[in-house]
């Protein structure tokens, strides 16, 4: 009995030094060093106004195999330093203008709490970026002097709350590498069936982060993470060079959350098939006229067209066409249609969205921005970078490790009060090609991703890249599927041909890069009739398709194959 | 959903080059090594390799079937495999901030189209790279070498026009061939392995590094390793049928302060050997670490060169290699120049054939069939170089006078065959290199006498003092010391080196040491140096003229009791 109690006191005092927060040494290091660091910079000449210390500290796994063998399999722990600093003051400081990446200085910390030896190292990037960040601080004092004034004269930073927060530690997920290995390597050894997808890649990523903010506001957060990512791809090319390839992405937070592997197999299956059709299918013409985008191929058009065009620091500055920047309260969508970006919500119709995040990279709390609301532009996806009239974050400021902030998409959606049942739509298209007279529609089912242009010096146009395109005939012939089709425009004009949405949002989770790096991101939009969409011919390759069969296949003759060299 | 334009082929390559670069490395992590591979079964037994197998019939296949209309067929073919397998692990201020084991392979296709005389080795038909699968899986690789091997012919037809277009400029003939013709050769070398505990290395890493207390101004102290294994499969439509590989194990240190004025100081001493046994035990290193350490401090204290200086310097036999390999090495290589360009070779000694390039008590061989030196290893050696050539010896320097060049499969003029010197790193086209570069001298004497002979060239010259180099960072001094002519050395610093070239070498330099040093050479190509000290008669030594650099802003951290 003697013993058991002694067992029973021994195990209280345990238990509670396991239940109870262990004190985090990375973050008191960070903070201690910081306060240490302002303490003696903002003494200086010249001064530091604003310094943060962040730390993304990242497990991942990278799995990525073809022709049923691994080609990488790697796994890293890293702990990257970034510090951040501003000298001079709000209103002016040395991130000014196209000066923004003398603000950040980066670097490795050691992997074991080592207080020592980490406030050793934040003290040497600290030193380091003081040097950067004070004389272009200087030079930038310099160009205001002889430089014209600038249209918009807001200050370089905005003023905003500190937040404490420390996420949740809730277990990680894990992955089991071996096991996803062979997973892998069977989903990879499914090509292999088929000669004509020439080359063929399954990539895994799935990585566990904890990043860590202190600043010398007195923010300090600790947001935990975990991202799997599996991507499937297959490549062709037809006969006349023309490079043709189909990717499936898969995203969530735990690698079992992925699909099963025999969903995947399917995949393989479709992107196969699709590969066949698509070598097959004729090169689609030139075009105007009506189209129908399905809701992910709509996402996509949205984030690509009208959402990196709301990024607030896009409206300031010589260098950004400030498509949107004197719109607002104007009418710049149709009306039926309302945007926002919400980076709160966690998930739509049952599928969780890849831009959620609690407080954005500058510690700002996440919020949702009503940007267009029933067609009328209101707000921009705000950093602390203020613009004229919107002086302060509304939570949007987003970066990689390594790079400076900037506002950024989240989960961006568009919702419309101008619906019919999805299952209309197709006829409303039909109806819309026959007023029109048009031989043809358009309907985009797939679209691989896009990229936009906003500088000045360069068109403002955008290019979505369509993969699965079908003309859909108003005759009641069956769709065709063509291949070889640009979306090409300019943002105001093709986003009022929208007349028509059906009435379910569907959602494309995906990974958006810019300035400020790769962010994981959503778009979700329902689908949409246009009452004109212009298309051009892409630009293709003159690499003919290899001129053997693949190993393994030379007695097998199939039409596939017999890919007779043209004589040149 | 990509904000900038973007190639459309191959994103997923994209992002596994984004995935190598944002971890410094595709890494294996703490992964046994070479879970997925298993070429360590191959390596005694003569049971047939998977890899090389099934590259001879992918080969094979090539050879027999790739023909485009109205394009001559490819007269040859070779594919090249490497295997590398690294484990690299870093620490700073007693800390362990990296570590990683890698294992990769890649594939190197060439296809060459034309004959030996005149072919399409030239821009883009230099050959094709691929990822290679890391399972022996004879599918997958001979997939991967299928879209090689048709890419590679294709870029050959394209740059065989490209070549004939560039040369129709030029009305000479080009007076030796494209392709040097070769004997084939079959050898299967056992499979190179690594062989480590990291847990010791580890530790060394970090408790070196720990010794930055010593020293509140010691403003980066860091040290890492890398080993290495690299494994090279080859075979060529000739015939050859090589294995070959190497390993090499490396480890540093890093440390840097600054001087009152602001001048930044630096070392960097690094080890490397073919044999873990061969780099320092942990003891040994920390004590090095802090020598690095010692000698730092005694920099922050020393005068700065502010006198130029023209007179007698002596090179400590470190120092030594550094000049030998960036002065001699470098100007021994047989590369060709650009088609149409009249010159030998592209190196400073283009047009020294037969011409005297060093003083004729000295004589220089690449020999990298050499094993050891001295009981060390030699890092440089090799039996079958990544052209499928066996190594040969070759005497470059005979008493002075330039005599051959190191050559690959590139024929240069007077030079037609290789002499097994076409090495490449993994993935990349072969070039001519050095193996084992070993300096001989007829006469020599000991550094002692080194050390009178450069007091006595002081005196001859009314000078107070001379110079010795221990160490040199490319070709400036890093520790340099004024011998004055009582005996006693004194430390320097902020000095460099001016009109250091190939001539200081032909005309300034009068004697050398009897103390060879085996100096194994970090690189992607494993090379040695093997030099004694050597005594220039004048060298211009004068004040660098690089700015000194801030102080920091705010004294360091203070340290947590208890350590």
């Amino acid at each position: 009995m003697f013993i058991c109690l002694f067992v029973a006191a021994c195990a209280i005092p345990l238990a509670a030094l396991h239940s109870a927060p262990r004190p985090d040494v990375l973050l008191d290091t960070m903070q201690r060093e910081l306060h240490r660091a302002i303490g003696s910079l903002e003494k200086s000449d010249p001064a530091t106004y604003y310094l943060s210390y962040s730390v993304a500290d990242a497990t991942s796994v990278t799995i990525a195999g073809t022709a049923g063998s691994l080609i990488v399999s790697s796994e890293g722990h890293r702990r990257q330093a970034d510090v951040i600093m501003r000298v001079g003051s709000a209103a002016l400081d040395n991130t000014h203008s196209q000066n923004r990446p003398s603000g950040i200085v980066s670097g490795s910390l050691p992997l074991s709490d080592d207080s020592d030896s980490i406030a050793r190292v934040l003290w040497q990037l600290t030193d380091r970026e003081y040097e950067q960040a004070s004389s272009t601080f200087l030079k930038v004092k310099t160009n205001q002097a002889v430089q014209s004034a600038e249209e918009d004269k807001s200050p370089d930073f905005s003023l905003e709350a500190p937040q404490t927060h420390a996420g949740e530690s809730r277990p990680q997920p894990s992955l089991d590498r071996k096991t996803w290995e062979d997973r892998i390597r069977r989903l990879s050894a499914g090509f292999l069936k088929y000669p004509n997808v020439y080359s063929s890649t399954v990539y895994l990523r799935f990585s566990t982060d904890r990043s860590y903010l202190a600043t010398s506001e007195g923010t300090a957060l600790v947001q935990p993470a975990a991202i799997s990512r599996l991507v499937i791809e297959g490549e062709t090319r037809a006969d006349d060079g023309m490079e043709l390839m189909r990717v499936e992405t898969f995203q969530a937070a735990s690698p079992d959350q992925l699909p099963s592997e025999a969903d995947l197999h399917g995949k393989v299956e479709k992107i196969a098939a699709d590969l066949k059709a698509l070598r097959a299918a004729p090169v689609a013409e030139p075009y105007a006229g009506p189209a129908l985008l399905s809701g992910r191929a709509a996402a996509v058009f949205f984030h690509e067209v009208l959402g990196h065009r709301l990024e607030g620091h896009r409206q300031r500055g010589d260098t950004e066409g400030q498509t949107f920047t004197k719109k607002v309260n104007q009418l710049v969508l149709p009306p039926f249609l309302s945007v926002t970006d919400d980076p709160t919500l966690k998930e739509l119709g049952g599928i969780k969205l890849a831009g959620t995040y609690d407080f954005d990279d500058e510690g700002v709390p996440a919020a949702k921005v009503n940007a267009v609301e029933n067609g009328v532009l209101k707000n921009f996806l705000m950093s602390r970078a203020p613009i004229t009239d919107f002086s302060h974050s509304n939570g949007h400021g987003r970066r990689q490790p390594g790079l400076m902030p900037v506002g950024r998409q989240g989960n961006l959606i568009v919702t419309s009060t101008n619906t019919v049942k999805d299952s209309e739509l197709k006829q409303k298209f039909v109806d819309e090609i026959k007023k029109q007279g048009k031989p043809y529609g358009l309907y985009f089912e797939d679209i691989q991703g896009g990229f936009t242009l906003t500088a000045r010096a360069s068109p403002q146009a955008f290019q979505v890249i369509p993969v699965m395109v079908w003309r859909v005939y108003p005759d009641g012939r069956p769709d065709e599927l063509v291949r070889g089709v640009d979306i090409v425009g300019t943002p105001l004009l093709s986003l009022n041909n929208i007349i028509l949405t059906g009435d379910t949002e569907q959602v494309f989770n995906g990974v958006c890069g810019a300035e400020s790096g790769q962010v994981p991101v959503a778009a979700a939009a329902p689908a949409m009739l246009f009452s004109e969409i212009e298309v051009q011919k892409r630009a293709k390759g003159t690499q003919r398709p290899p001129l053997l069969p693949p190993p393994g296949f030379d007695e097998i003759a199939t039409s596939d194959n017999a890919n007779k060299p043209v004589a040149r | 959903m990509s904000k900038y334009s973007r190639r459309w082929k191959s994103p997923l390559i994209l992002l596994l080059c984004a995935a190598t670069l944002a971890h410094g490395k595709i890494a294996l992590g703490q992964q046994p090594p070479d879970k997925s591979a298993k070429p360590a079964k191959q390596s005694n037994d003569s049971s047939p390799d998977v890899l090389l197998q099934a590259m001879q019939q992918e080969l094979d296949r090539s050879k027999a079937k790739l023909k485009m209309d109205n394009v001559p067929a490819p007269y040859y073919i070779e594919y090249r495999l490497s295997d590398i397998d690294e484990y690299e692990a870093e620490a700073a201020f007693g800390a362990l901030r990296q570590e990683q084991r890698f294992h990769g392979r890649s594939v190197r296709v060439v296809v060459r189209v034309g004959d030996y005389k005149q072919d399409s080795y030239y821009g883009p038909g230099v050959g094709s790279a691929a990822f290679a699968p890391l399972d022996n899986d004879a599918t997958a690789l001979r997939w991967q070498l299928w879209l090689a091997t048709d890419e590679a012919y294709k870029a050959a037809s394209q740059a065989l026009a490209q070549k004939k277009a560039a040369l129709s400029q030029f009305t000479a003939d080009q007076p030796f061939d494209d392709f040097a013709k070769a004997t084939a050769l079959q050898s299967i070398e056992p499979v190179a392995k690594l062989d480590f505990d990291p847990k010791p290395w580890k530790e060394t890493l970090e408790k070196s590094t720990a010794l930055f207390r010593s020293d509140p101004k010691m403003e980066s102290l860091t040290a890492a390793l890398r080993f290495r294994a690299v494994n090279q499969y080859f075979v060529n439509t000739e015939g050859s049928v090589t294995r070959s590989g190497y390993t090499v194990y490396f480890v540093n240190a890093a440390a840097s302060t600054q001087a009152a004025d602001g001048m930044r100081l630096e070392r960097s001493p690094y080890y490397g050997a073919a044999n873990l046994k061969e780099l320092p035990a942990p003891e040994e290193f920390q004590a090095d670490v802090a020598k690095v350490i010692e000698t730092l401090r005694g920099l922050r204290d020393a005068p700065v060169v502010d006198e130029d200086y023209r007179g007698p310097v002596l090179f400590g036999p470190d120092a030594a290699s550094d000049l030998f390999f960036e002065m001699v090495g470098e100007n021994v290589l047989g590369n060709r120049p650009k088609p149409g360009e009249s010159a030998r070779t592209t190196g400073d000694y283009s047009s020294n054939y037969k011409g005297r390039v060093l003083p004729n008590f000295l004589s220089v061989t690449d020999d990298p069939t050499m094993k050891t030196f001295d009981g060390k290893s030699l890092i440089g050696s090799y039996d079958v170089d990544d052209e499928g050539v066996r190594a040969e010896a070759v005497p470059v320097i005979e008493d002075g006078s330039l005599v051959s060049y190191l050559l690959g499969r590139e024929p240069i003029r007077d030079f037609p065959e290789s002499n097994g010197h076409g090495r490449a790193a993994p993935g990349q086209p072969p070039t001519p290199s050095i193996g084992n570069l070993i300096v001989h001298s007829k006469q020599s004497s000991s550094p002692e006498e080194l050390k009178k002979k450069l007091i006595e060239l002081c005196k001859q010259d009314n000078k107070p003092f001379g110079y010795y180099v221990e160490t040199l960072a490319g070709t400036n001094p890093r520790l340099l010391y004024r011998v004055y002519q009582d005996g006693h050395q004194e430390l320097v610093r902020g000095a460099a080196f001016d009109e250091l070239d190939t001539r200081t070498l032909r005309n300034d330099l009068v004697a050398v040491g009897n103390d060879p040093l085996v100096s194994n050479r970090q690189g992607a190509i494993p090379s040695t140096v093997i030099s004694p000290s050597i005594l220039l008669d004048e060298l211009e030594v004068k004040r660098s003229d690089q700015q000194n650099s801030k102080l920091p802003e705010y004294p360091p951290p203070a340290l947590s009791s208890g350590r």
